[in-house]
C-alpha cells in the first residue's frame, strides 16, 4: 500500500528569551535578552498508510502537536522532510489543503455565534466543493454523528461533544485523505469521549481516511488505533502495535480506596504494590489478570467505605517505556 | 498569455462569491448584537460632530487653510468616514482581531484552508456596523461640501469614487504593513491605535506638508494624500499628474504591504509554537 | 467597625509590594509604550505643520502663538500618559468577569487598591514620557516654549499631582457604572470623548465660543488638561482659587467614588453577578 505520510529525520528548533525574575530582571530585559533555545523535535522518522489510523500519545510538550503543525504546513521544520500526499506541507499548495483537514480539540473552528450549519456553507465555499457532493457528504456526516437536529442551534449554545461533533463534521465536508486531530476528547465528560471515539474509527473504516490522532489519554489510543507512536521529548520511543504496548507496559491497573475508619495493619502489600498511603487513602497497583480477585478480597476483608478501579496514567506508561528503552542521559 | 487571463478571471469570480458568502454570515453574527449595532452608529456621529466643530472653531479664526475652505475642509472629514467605512467592510476588523488570534492560536486556521490568510482574516470580520455612523455622516458631508462648491460635475464625482478606491488600497497596503509586525513581537494593541490616528490625522489638507514633511507624509505615511486627492479630485484642484503620482503609490504600498506580510507568516510559521 | 481597619503601617507595605509589582507588569509592555511614543511625536509634527499652515493665514489664534500652541499639544503628551487614568478598563473586566468577588473577601481596600495601581503606572509611565518629551522638544526647538519663572514649574506639579486624583477618581467612578450597565465599554467611550473634548485635549478651551467656554466652566474636566497646560504657559497669575476649586472636585467625586462603591457592592451581593 502507499504510503500517505512520510516523515524522514525531522526537527524543530523554537528559540525564545529568556527573563530573570523581579523588577531589576525586568528592567536589565529592556535592553538585553538573552535567547534560548528548546528542541521540540529531535529528528523523528516514521511512514504511515493509506488508511490507516495511527495513534500519537505523549505528555505535554512532548512534541505531538508541533509534528501535527508541520504536517499542516503551520510550521516549519528546522531540519528534515516531511511528504504528505506528494506534498510538502510548509507549501502551503492549495491542492494539499483541500485534501486534508486538522481538528484542535481546544480551538473553535466554527462560527461561535451562529448555527454549525453556516459554517459548513462556508466551508463549502472555501473548499470548492460542488453543490451534489456537498449534500451528498452533508447527509451521511448528519446522518453518521446524529448531529441534525442541533445544527440549527448556535455553536455557544452546544455541549463540548456536541461542539466537536459539529467541528468533526465541518472538517470532513470536503472528504479530506488525511485527517489531523489534536486532542479530540480533550475536556469531554465520559460518554461524548466513547462517541467521538466510535464516530472516528466508524468514519475511518468508511472511508479509508488516513487518521493522525493526537492524545494524551490512553483510552483514546487504547480503543482506536492499532498502531501507536510514543513520543517523549521530542524523540520516538515506541512504534508498534497498541497490543503490545499495553501487554507490555500497561499490564496493571490502580486500585483507589478509602477506608472508614483507620486501618492501621500493615498487610496491605499481598493485595497488590502499595503505591501511595495516607490517612484513610491508599492507592495500589494490581496487575490486570488479577483484578477482579484483589477487588474481591479487598471489599470482602477490609473496612472499605470507596474503592475504585482506574487505568495507569499514561505518564506512568511512557516513563516505564523512556526507562526501558533509552536509558536516561544527562 | 491564454492560460493566464481565464485563471485571473477565475480566481477574481472565486474571491467574490466567498466575499458575498462570507458578508452574509457576518451580517447574521452582527444581526444578534442589534443593540450594540445602535450605540455605534449614535456614537460615531457624535465624533464625527465633535470634528466639524473642532473644525469650525479653526475656521472661525481663520478663512483658509493652506487654501482649503470649511466646507472643502468638511469634504475632507467626510471622506475619511467613507474609507472607514469601505476599510470596515473589507480587511479592517480582521486587522484588529489578528492580535488576539495570534495569541491564542486560532491564526493557525487560517494558515491551513485553501484561501490567502491575509484574505481569509479580512472576510472572516467583515463588519458593517463598526463604522457604518461615520460614512452616513460621510456622504452627508461630502454633499454638504459640494453643495457649496462653486462648480462640481458628475465626472468628478465619478474620479472622486475611483480615487476613493485608490486610497482605500493605500490604507490596505499600510495596514498590512504595519500589522505584519504583530508576527515578529505579540503584545501590540497600540500597533492599530496608531492606524487610527493615520485615518484621524488624515482629515487635515495634506497641503499643509511642506519640505521634508512633505515628502514623507505623501510616500511614506500616506496621510497627506489619502482623503487629501480624493477630495482634490472632487473640488478640482489637483493636476492629473499628482493623481496619477497617488495611483503609483497606491499600488506601491499594497504591493509592499503584500510582500512584507508573506515575508512575516514565513517568520510565524518557522519561530511560533 | 473601627476594629477591622487594619494598623496603617502595616497596611501601607501591602500598597507598597502592589506597586513594584505593578511596575514590571508595566514594563513588559515596553514595545507599546515605545510605538505610543513614537506615533505620538508623528502626531505632534503633524499638527505642527497643520497649524503653521493655519498661523500663515493669520498672525495669532485667539491669544495663541505658534510656539505656545505647540508646545500646548506636546504637554499633552505628558498629561495624556501621566495624569489621564485608564484602569477603568481594568475595573471593568474585573466587575465583569466576576473576579470582584476576591476583593470582597480579602482586606484591600478596592479604592486604593486601583488608586496604587494606578499610581504605579503612571510614575514609571512619567519617566519614560519625560525622556520622550526631552528628546522631541530637542528635534522641535524653537517651536517649544519654556516657562519664564521656576515658579512657574511649581504650579505645573502641583497641578499634574492633583489632576492624576482628579483623573483618576473621575475614571474610578466610570468603571463603578459597570454595576448598573452592561453596555459600559460603549458608555465610556462617548464620556472618555466627552470628557476629553471639554477637557481641552482636542483644543485650548479659550479657542471656544462663549456658549463651550460656559459649559466648561461648570465641569471639572478643564482641570485635567487645559488647566495644567495653562499655567505652564503663565497665562494663569493667580493659581491658588483654582487648586481650590480643584481640591474641592476632588474631595466631591472622592465621596461620590465612595458612594457608588459602597452601592455597588450592595448591587452586586443582590444580583451575584
Amino acid at each position: 500500500m502507499p504510503f500517505s505520510i512520510q516523515v524522514k529525520k525531522l526537527s524543530k528548533t523554537y528559540e525564545y528569551f529568556k527573563k530573570a525574575p523581579g523588577l531589576a530582571g525586568s528592567l536589565k530585559s529592556l535592553f538585553w535578552r538573552e535567547k534560548l533555545y528548546n528542541e521540540a523535535l529531535k529528528g523523528i522518522s516514521f511512514e504511515i498508510e493509506e488508511g490507516e489510523l495511527v495513534g500519537f500519545l505523549g505528555p505535554n510538550g512532548a512534541g505531538k502537536t508541533t509534528t501535527l503543525k508541520i504536517l499542516s504546513g503551520i510550521l516549519y521544520p528546522t531540519s528534515g522532510d516531511a511528504v504528505v500526499l506528494g506534498h510538502a506541507p510548509w507549501r502551503r499548495e492549495p491542492a494539499y489543503q483541500k485534501q486534508f483537514s486538522i481538528v484542535m480539540g481546544q480551538k473553535n473552528q466554527l462560527w461561535w455565534d451562529l448555527p454549525a450549519q453556516e459554517s459548513f456553507i462556508l466551508n463549502r465555499e472555501i473548499y470548492e466543493i460542488d453543490p451534489g457532493t456537498y449534500q451528498h457528504n452533508l447527509g451521511e456526516l448528519l446522518e453518521l454523528f446524529d448531529i441534525k437536529e442541533i445544527i440549527d442551534v448556535p455553536v455557544r449554545k452546544l455541549s463540548m461533544g456536541q461542539r466537536m461533533k459539529c467541528e468533526l463534521a465541518a472538517a470532513l465536508l470536503h472528504s479530506p485523505k488525511v485527517l489531523f486531530l489534536d486532542e479530540p476528547t480533550i475536556g469531554l465528560d465520559i460518554i461524548s469521549q466513547e462517541k467521538i471515539r466510535d464516530y472516528i474509527r466508524e468514519y475511518n473504516t468508511i472511508k479509508k481516511t488516513t487518521v493522525l490522532l493526537t492524545s494524551h489519554y490512553m483510552r483514546d489510543i487504547e480503543r482506536l488505533c492499532r498502531r501507536v507512536i510514543v513520543i517523549n521529548n521530542g524523540t520516538i520511543v515506541y512504534d508498534g502495535s497498541v497490543d503490545d504496548l499495553m501487554h507490555s507496559y500497561a499490564d496493571h491497573k490502580v486500585i483507589r480506596l478509602t477506608f472508614s475508619h483507620e486501618y492501621k495493619e500493615d498487610n496491605l502489600g499481598k493485595y497488590g504494590e502499595v503505591v501511595e498511603r495516607s490517612g484513610l487513602t491508599v492507592v495500589l497497583k494490581a496487575s490486570k489478570k488479577d483484578i477482579a480477585r484483589s477487588t474481591a478480597t479487598i471489599l470482602s476483608e477490609l473496612p472499605v467505605e470507596d474503592l475504585s478501579v482506574e487505568e495507569v496514567e499514561i505518564e506512568e506508561v511512557i516513563r516505564k517505556i523512556f526507562n526501558t528503552l533509552t536509558p536516561l542521559k544527562k | 498569455m491564454r492560460q493566464w487571463v481565464p485563471e485571473f478571471y477565475r480566481t477574481i469570480r472565486r474571491y467574490l462569491k466567498l466575499y458575498r458568502v462570507f458578508l452574509s454570515q457576518n451580517l447574521k453574527e452582527d444581526m444578534i448584537y442589534r443593540s450594540n449595532f445602535i450605540t455605534l452608529v449614535v456614537m460615531d456621529i457624535g465624533f464625527v460632530s465633535i470634528s466639524v466643530i473642532l473644525f469650525k472653531i479653526i475656521y472661525s479664526h481663520v478663512n483658509t487653510i493652506a487654501g482649503w475652505t470649511f466646507h472643502q475642509s468638511v469634504i475632507l472629514i467626510g471622506s475619511v468616514g467613507i474609507i472607514r467605512e469601505m476599510a470596515y467592510l473589507t480587511f479592517r476588523r480582521g486587522f484588529l482581531e489578528l492580535g488576539s488570534h495570534i495569541r491564542t492560536g486560532t491564526f493557525d486556521i487560517f494558515m491551513v484552508r485553501p484561501i490567502a490568510p491575509n484574505i481569509h482574516l479580512a472576510f472572516r470580520h467583515i463588519s458593517l456596523s463598526e463604522s457604518l455612523g461615520e460614512s452616513i455622516m460621510g456622504i452627508i458631508l461630502v454633499g454638504y461640501g459640494i453643495s457649496h462648491l462653486d462648480q462640481w460635475s458628475w465626472i468628478n464625482v465619478f474620479l472622486y469614487i475611483l480615487f476613493l478606491l485608490n486610497s482605500l488600497m493605500i490604507y490596505y497596503g499600510f495596514s498590512l504593513l504595519i500589522n505584519s509586525v504583530v508576527f515578529w513581537v505579540i503584545k501590540t494593541q497600540e500597533l492599530n491605535t496608531i492606524l487610527y490616528f493615520f485615518m484621524e490625522t488624515s482629515r487635515y489638507p495634506g497641503d499643509v506638508f511642506r519640505g521634508i514633511g512633505k515628502v514623507i507624509f505623501t510616500f511614506i505615511i500616506p496621510i497627506g494624500i489619502i482623503a487629501t486627492v480624493p477630495a482634490s479630485i472632487l473640488i478640482g484642484r489637483i493636476g492629473w499628474h499628482f493623481a496619477m503620482i497617488s495611483l503609483i503609490i497606491g499600488i506601491s504600498f499594497l504591493t509592499a504591504g503584500l510582500l512584507v506580510w508573506k515575508k512575516s507568516i514565513e517568520h510565524y510559521s518557522s519561530a511560533s509554537g | 467597625m473601627e476594629a477591622d481597619v487594619p494598623h496603617f503601617p502595616y497596611d501601607m507595605k501591602k500598597y507598597i509590594t502592589l506597586f513594584h509589582i505593578n511596575w514590571q507588569n508595566t514594563l513588559q509592555y515596553r514595545f507599546s509604550l515605545v510605538i505610543y511614543i513614537a506615533g505620538y511625536s508623528l502626531y505632534i509634527w503633524v499638527l505642527l505643520y497643520l497649524w503653521s499652515a493655519v498661523y500663515r493665514e493669520g498672525q495669532t489664534v485667539g491669544n495663541y502663538t505658534l510656539s505656545q500652541l505647540t508646545t500646548y499639544y506636546l504637554l499633552q503628551l505628558i498629561i495624556n500618559s501621566v495624569i489621564f487614568s485608564y484602569i477603568s478598563w481594568d475595573v471593568i473586566d474585573n466587575i465583569k468577569n466576576g473576579n470582584f468577588s476576591n476583593f470582597l473577601i480579602k482586606p484591600l481596600d478596592y479604592f486604593f487598591y486601583w488608586f496604587t495601581v494606578n499610581l504605579s503606572g503612571k510614575i514609571l509611565e512619567a519617566l519614560f514620557v519625560m525622556m520622550a518629551v526631552g528628546l522631541i522638544s530637542i528635534v522641535f526647538w524653537g517651536y517649544f516654549a519654556f516657562p519664564e519663572r521656576f515658579i512657574t514649574l511649581i504650579y505645573f506639579l502641583i497641578s499634574v499631582i492633583l489632576g492624576i486624583v482628579l483623573a483618576f477618581e473621575l475614571d474610578f467612578c466610570v468603571g463603578m457604572i459597570t454595576f448598573w450597565l452592561t453596555q459600559v465599554r460603549t458608555f465610556k467611550y462617548m464620556l472618555q470623548t466627552l470628557i476629553l473634548f471639554f477637557a481641552g485635549a482636542m483644543l485650548p478651551l479659550d479657542l471656544f465660543p462663549d456658549i463651550l467656554i460656559r459649559i466648561s466652566d461648570v465641569l471639572p474636566f478643564k482641570y485635567l488638561v487645559f488647566f495644567p497646560a495653562s499655567l505652564y504657559l503663565g497665562k494663569i497669575d493667580n493659581p491658588w482659587p483654582s487648586f481650590a476649586a480643584l481640591l474641592v472636585w476632588i474631595l466631591i467625586f472622592y465621596g461620590l467614588a465612595r458612594i457608588l462603591l459602597i452601592r455597588g457592592i450592595k448591587r452586586y451581593e443582590a444580583v451575584g453577578a
